[in-house]
C-alpha cells in the first residue's frame, strides 16, 4: 500500500470534497423551472375527434385548445377542447397518475375577434391565431352556440369584457376556471349511469327504427315478375310507388337493377336468386322508403375500392375516404335512400356486400353476406357512410371487414355474427355508435375503433379466436359486458378516458394490453383470468386500474383479505415480474413477501406518472364479477393458471 | 511553537492518521466485501424497481428505504471499533507520546474512514442513477418535455444528502468506539443505536402519536431527532417534493447536530488529557 501516502490522502480528500461541492450545486439549480406554454404541436394530444381536427384544418375554423403541465408527468398534455381539459384535470385519475396540475394554459380569444359562421363554427378575424392564457386567469363562455362537428365547445377569454360581448352575440354564460372544473367533474357512477342510458336510448332508437321500416315489407304486391312484367328491371320500372314487386322462385340473370322509387323488391326467400353479370353493383336503391327482401344475390363485380391514387388538391379527405370505401361494387347499394330497409337477403360477393351511403335511418336486418375467402382479395361486408343505420341479426362471413363505418354517427350494430374476415366491426370517424351483442370468431380484430372518435359504446359482444379482441382509439368509449376469450390479445386499453367494466377476459395469450400514453382510462370490475400473460404494458407510465376503491378480478390469488371487504389487502401488479407469476409458481409468493418487494411496492404507488410502464390494481377483487360467465367458459376452477382453455389454431389472415 | 505551526503539525498528524486508516480499510477484506455487497444491493434495487425505468425522482423513492437501512450499517461496520482497538493495542498511548492532539487523532480517523465510506455510498448511487437513462425508454424528440416533472438534479441532491447521512452515522459509530471500553460494550452500543435509528425512533414517534402523547405538529422535530428521520425529511423536502420549496431546516440542524455532536463526544472520550 505504498501508494497510500499522506500526500495521496490529501489529494483524495481534496477531490472528494470537490466532487461533493460540485454535486451540491444541485441544491442551487432550480429543479422545477418556470412553467410556460409550449407549442401545441409539441404536446401529447388528446380529446377532440379526428373529424373535428381534420375538418378544422380543411375549413379553417377554430378548435379551442388547452395544455396541462403536471408536477409528475414528463410530457405536456394538449387537449383539443377546453371542456375535456377541465374534466381531465379535475379527475381523481389525473391527480393520482400525473400529480398536481402546475399550470393549465388555454387558447385566448380575447384579442382575435371571434365570430361564429353559418355552421356555428368559431372563426377569428383574418384567421389570426389565438395566444395562450393561464386557465386560472381566464374566463370561459359555456353553453353558447359555438360548436365543432362533435359538439358544443367552451370558448376561453383572458378578458371578461370580450367574453361578455361574445355571449351578447351568441348566448351562453361566462364562468371561471374553478366553476368550469366543477361542472366537468364526473364521478364514475355518474358516468356509468350516463353510458347505460346511452346504450338504452340507442337500443330504443334501433327498435323504433326497425318497427318503422316494418310496413315496407307489408306493401301490397302490384307487380309479379314473369306475370306482370318480363324482367325484374321492367317490373321495378313499372310498379307504382308504395307497392311491392314480387319475384317468384327462380334464378334471374340481371344486369343492374335500379330502384328509383319508393317500392319494395320482394322474393320468395332463398329460392329467388338474382345473378349479376359480374360487373358493378347488382341492386341500386336510390329512393327513400325503398326496400329489398327475401332473396339472394350473387354475380357482384369484383372492384372493392375506387381509391383516388393521385394526390389531387381538389379532393378533400372526406371524399377521398368515401371514394375508397363507398364506391366499390356491392350486392346492394343504398344511395341517399333514407328510411329504407334490407331484410332476409343473402349476398355472395367478391367485393362488398351492402354499401349504405347517406341513407339515414335505414335498417339492415337478417342479412347473410359471404365475402372473398381471403380478406385481402375481398372487401367490406357492410359499409355505412354519412348517416346512422341499424345493422342487426346478420351473418358476415369472410371478406375484409364485417361492418365498416365512415361518419355514421349514432348507428347501431347489434346481434350479428362475424367470422373469418379481417375486422369484425371497423369504426372510422364515427362517434356515438353502439356495437352490441355481436359474436365474432376468427378475425384479425373483433372490434376496432380508429380516428379518435368520442362516446362509442361497445357492450355485450363475444369475441373469440381472433388476433385481437378489441382495440379502441379516441375517448369516452364505454366497453362493458363483453367476453374476450382465447384470442391472441384479449382487449386493448388505449385512448383516453375510456371506461372498461364487467368484461370477461379469459384464456387469451395476452389478456389485456395497456398501450396508451394516457393513464386516464378507467378499468374496473373486469374478470381477467387464465391468460398466459394477464397484462402487457409497454407504453405510458405506471397505471392504476382501481377507481373508488374498486378493482378487477385477477383470479384466485394467494393473498390475504383480512378485513373481508372483497378486495385483497395489498395492491397487485399484474404486469410485474413477480405478481404476474403469483398463484402459478410458489416461488413468486415467497419472493413477493420479501422486505425488498414490500419496500418497492410501497414506493411504486408514488409518482406513478414518472415510473416505468406497468399496471397496478390497488384493490384486486377476491371474487369474480361475472362468475356465471366464467363458469360457462370453464375458467373458474383454474382461475389464474394457464391452460384453462385451449387456443384454437387460426388460419393466417 | 507558534499557533500556526501548531495547526500545521496537527493537520499533518491528521492526514498521517487518515492515511493509516485508509490503508487499514483497504487491507481489510471483510470491509471491502461489505462495500461490494452494498454497491451491488443499491444497483440491484434500482434495477428491480419500476423507478429507474421512468426517472430520477421515482428512483430516489425506490432507493430511499434501502439507503436508510444500509448506510448506517456500512458506517457502523467501518467505524465502531476504530478508537477502541487503538486503545486496546496500545497505539493510543504511543500516539500520545508523539504529542498528537485529540482533535487531530479523531479527525484523522474520521477522515480516513469517511473517504472510504463516501466513495462507496456516492459511487454506488451514481451507478444506480446511471441506470435511469439506460433503462428508461427513449423519449420522443418531437414532444416538449415538462422540466418541472423530473430532473437529475433531484437525484444529485439525494446522493449528497446520502453522503451527509453516511458521515453522521460514521461519526456516531466513531463516538461509540471512543466511548466504549470493551468490545462487548462497543457492539452493544453500536447495534443498539443502529436499531434505534432504523426502527426505534420512528416507532416511538408513531407510538407517541397513537397514544396522543404529542400532536402531529411535533413530528418534524421528532424526525429530526434521529439521523434517519432527519435524512428522510431532507430527501422528501428538497429531493422529491421539487415543486414545493419548504426546506426542512430543523432536519438539517438535526443531521448536522448528530455529525458534530458525535465527533465532539469522540474527541472528549478518546483519552483523558494529561493535566
Amino acid at each position: 500500500m505504498a501508494f497510500v501516502t499522506p500526500t495521496a490522502t490529501r489529494w483524495v480528500a481534496g477531490v472528494a470534497a470537490l466532487v461533493l461541492v460540485l454535486a451540491s450545486v444541485s441544491f442551487v439549480v432550480p429543479v422545477s423551472g418556470t412553467v410556460s406554454p409550449v407549442s401545441f404541436d409539441d404536446t401529447v394530444k388528446t380529446g377532440g375527434t379526428a373529424v373535428d381536427v381534420q375538418q378544422a384544418k380543411t375549413d379553417g375554423f377554430e378548435v379551442p385548445v388547452a395544455q396541462a403541465h403536471f408536477s409528475r408527468y414528463r410530457y405536456i398534455i394538449g387537449y383539443y377542447g377546453v371542456g375535456t381539459a377541465a374534466a381531465d384535470v379535475a379527475s381523481p385519475e389525473s391527480a393520482r397518475q400525473f400529480g398536481d396540475p402546475l399550470a393549465v394554459f388555454v387558447s385566448d380569444y380575447a384579442t382575435v375577434s371571434p365570430v361564429l359562421d353559418e355552421d356555428d363554427y368559431l372563426r377569428t378575424e383574418h384567421n389570426r391565431h389565438p395566444g395562450w392564457v393561464e386557465a386560472s386567469d381566464a374566463v370561459f363562455v359555456v353553453d353558447s352556440d359555438a360548436r365543432i362537428p362533435s359538439g358544443p365547445i367552451v370558448v376561453p377569454f383572458s378578458d371578461p369584457t370580450a367574453a361578455r360581448s361574445f355571449t351578447d352575440e351568441y348566448g351562453g354564460t361566462v364562468v371561471d376556471w374553478e366553476t368550469l372544473r366543477e361542472r366537468s367533474e364526473s364521478s364514475l357512477s355518474g358516468r356509468l349511469d350516463a353510458f347505460e342510458s346511452s346504450v338504452e336510448s340507442h337500443h330504443d332508437w334501433a327498435d323504433q327504427t326497425t318497427a318503422a321500416r316494418e310496413p315496407l315489407f307489408d306493401r301490397p304486391v302490384s307487380t309479379v315478375v314473369g306475370e306482370d312484367a318480363p324482367t325484374i328491371e321492367a317490373a321495378v320500372e313499372s310498379a307504382p310507388e308504395g307497392t311491392a314487386v314480387y319475384v317468384p322462385p327462380g334464378t334471374y340473370s340481371v344486369d343492374s337493377i335500379d330502384v328509383n322509387r319508393s317500392i319494395t323488391l320482394l322474393g320468395a326467400g332463398n329460392a329467388t336468386h338474382l345473378v349479376g353479370d359480374g360487373n358493378g353493383t347488382v341492386v341500386h336503391v336510390r329512393a327513400d322508403e325503398a326496400a329489398v327482401g327475401n332473396l339472394s344475390i350473387s354475380g357482384v363485380g369484383s372492384v372493392g375500392t375506387r381509391r383516388v391514387r393521385a394526390t389531387n388538391e381538389s379532393v378533400d379527405w372526406d371524399t377521398r375516404v368515401q371514394l375508397a370505401y363507398g364506391r366499390g361494387d356491392a350486392g346492394v347499394v343504398l344511395d341517399g335512400a333514407t328510411d329504407s330497409a334490407l331484410r332476409n337477403v343473402i349476398i355472395d360477393t367478391p367485393a362488398s356486400g351492402v354499401i349504405v351511403r347517406e341513407s339515414a335511418d335505414s335498417v339492415l336486418d337478417n342479412l347473410t353476406i359471404r365475402g372473398a375467402a381471403t380478406p385481402s382479395e375481398g372487401f367490406m361486408g357492410i359499409v355505412l357512410i354519412g348517416e346512422p343505420s341499424v345493422v342487426q341479426h346478420s351473418t358476415l362471413h369472410d371478406g375484409r371487414d364485417g361492418v365498416y363505418t365512415h361518419r355514421a354517427d349514432g348507428s347501431v350494430v347489434r346481434d350479428n355474427y362475424m367470422e373469418g374476415g379481417r375486422y369484425g366491426v371497423h369504426e372510422m370517424y364515427t362517434s356515438d355508435m353502439l356495437v352490441a351483442d355481436n359474436v365474432v370468431r376468427d378475425e384479425r380484430i373483433g372490434v376496432i375503433i380508429m380516428t379518435r372518435p368520442v362516446g362509442n359504446l361497445v357492450v355485450g359482444n363475444d369475441i373469440r379466436d381472433s388476433d385481437f379482441g378489441f382495440i379502441p382509439a379516441g375517448s369516452n368509449t364505454y366497453v362493458a359486458d363483453n367476453v374476450f376469450a382465447t384470442n391472441e390479445y384479449g382487449m386493448d386499453v388505449s385512448g383516453d378516458r375510456q371506461v372498461y367494466t364487467r368484461n370477461v377476459v379469459v384464456g387469451n395469450n395476452i389478456g389485456v394490453r395497456g398501450s396508451s400514453t394516457f393513464p386516464t382510462n378507467v378499468v374496473v370490475r373486469n374478470d381477467i383470468v387464465g391468460n398466459d400473460v394477464q397484462v402487457e404494458s409497454t407504453l405510458g407510465p405506471m397505471r392504476t386500474w382501481t377507481t373508488d376503491g374498486e378493482g378487477n378480478y385477477w383470479g384466485d390469488l394467494p393473498l390475504a383479505d383480512e378485513d373481508r371487504d372483497g378486495a385483497y389487502d395489498r395492491a397487485f401488479q399484474p404486469s410485474g415480474p413477480i405478481d404476474s407469476e403469483l398463484g402459478r409458481h410458489p416461488g413468486a409468493l415467497v419472493l413477493s413477501r420479501s422486505p425488498v418487494m414490500d419496500a418497492l411496492r410501497s414506493a411504486r404507488d408514488e409518482v406513478a406518472g414518472l415510473r416505468g410502464s406497468g399496471v397496478v390494481d390497488a384493490a384486486p377483487r377476491t371474487e369474480p364479477v361475472r362468475s356465471a360467465t366464467l363458469a360457462s367458459l370453464n375458467a373458474t376452477e383454474t382461475a389464474n393458471t394457464t391452460g384453462a382453455m385451449t387456443h384454437t389454431e387460426k388460419p393466417n389472415v | 511553537m507558534s499557533a500556526a505551526e501548531d495547526l500545521t503539525s496537527a493537520v499533518d498528524d491528521l492526514f498521517t492518521i487518515a492515511t493509516r486508516e485508509l490503508r487499514t480499510v483497504v487491507r481489510t477484506p471483510a470491509v471491502v466485501a461489505l462495500a461490494v455487497v452494498f454497491a451491488l444491493t443499491v444497483v440491484g434495487v434500482a434495477a428491480a424497481g419500476s423507478g429507474a425505468r421512468g426517472g430520477y425522482v421515482p428512483l430516489v423513492l425506490d432507493l430511499l428505504p434501502f439507503v436508510e437501512a444500509l448506510v448506517p450499517l456500512l458506517g457502523f461496520a467501518l467505524c465502531y471499533r476504530t478508537v477502541l482497538s487503538d486503545r486496546r493495542s496500545g497505539e493510543l498511548d504511543v500516539l500520545q507520546t508523539f504529542g498528537v492532539s485529540r482533535p487531530a487523532y479523531v479527525g484523522g480517523v474520521f477522515l480516513g474512514r469517511s473517504l472510504a465510506l463516501v466513495a462507496v455510498v456516492f459511487g454506488s448511487l451514481l451507478v444506480a442513477g446511471a441506470t435511469v437513462p439506460v433503462l428508461s425508454p427513449e423519449k420522443p424528440t418531437f414532444l416538449a418535455l415538462n422540466a418541472a416533472a423530473d430532473s437529475p438534479a433531484a437525484f444529485a441532491r439525494f446522493a449528497v444528502l446520502a453522503v451527509v447521512f453516511a458521515l453522521s452515522t460514521a461519526s456516531v459509530a466513531l463516538a461509540v468506539s471512543a466511548a466504549a471500553r470493551t468490545a462487548r460494550q462497543a457492539i452493544a452500543l453500536a447495534v443498539g443505536l443502529l436499531v434505534a435509528f432504523v426502527v426505534g425512533v420512528d416507532a416511538a414517534a408513531v407510538a407517541g402519536l397513537a397514544t396522543g402523547r404529542f400532536g402531529i405538529d411535533t413530528v418534524p422535530h421528532l424526525l429530526a431527532l434521529s439521523p434517519n428521520g432527519a435524512f428522510r425529511s431532507l430527501v422528501f423536502g428538497v429531493a422529491v417534493e421539487t415543486g414545493q420549496a419548504t426546506t426542512p431546516l430543523v432536519a438539517l440542524v438535526g443531521l448536522g447536530g448528530w455529525l458534530a455532536g458525535a465527533l465532539f463526544v469522540a474527541v472528549v472520550t478518546a483519552w483523558k488529557p494529561v493535566e
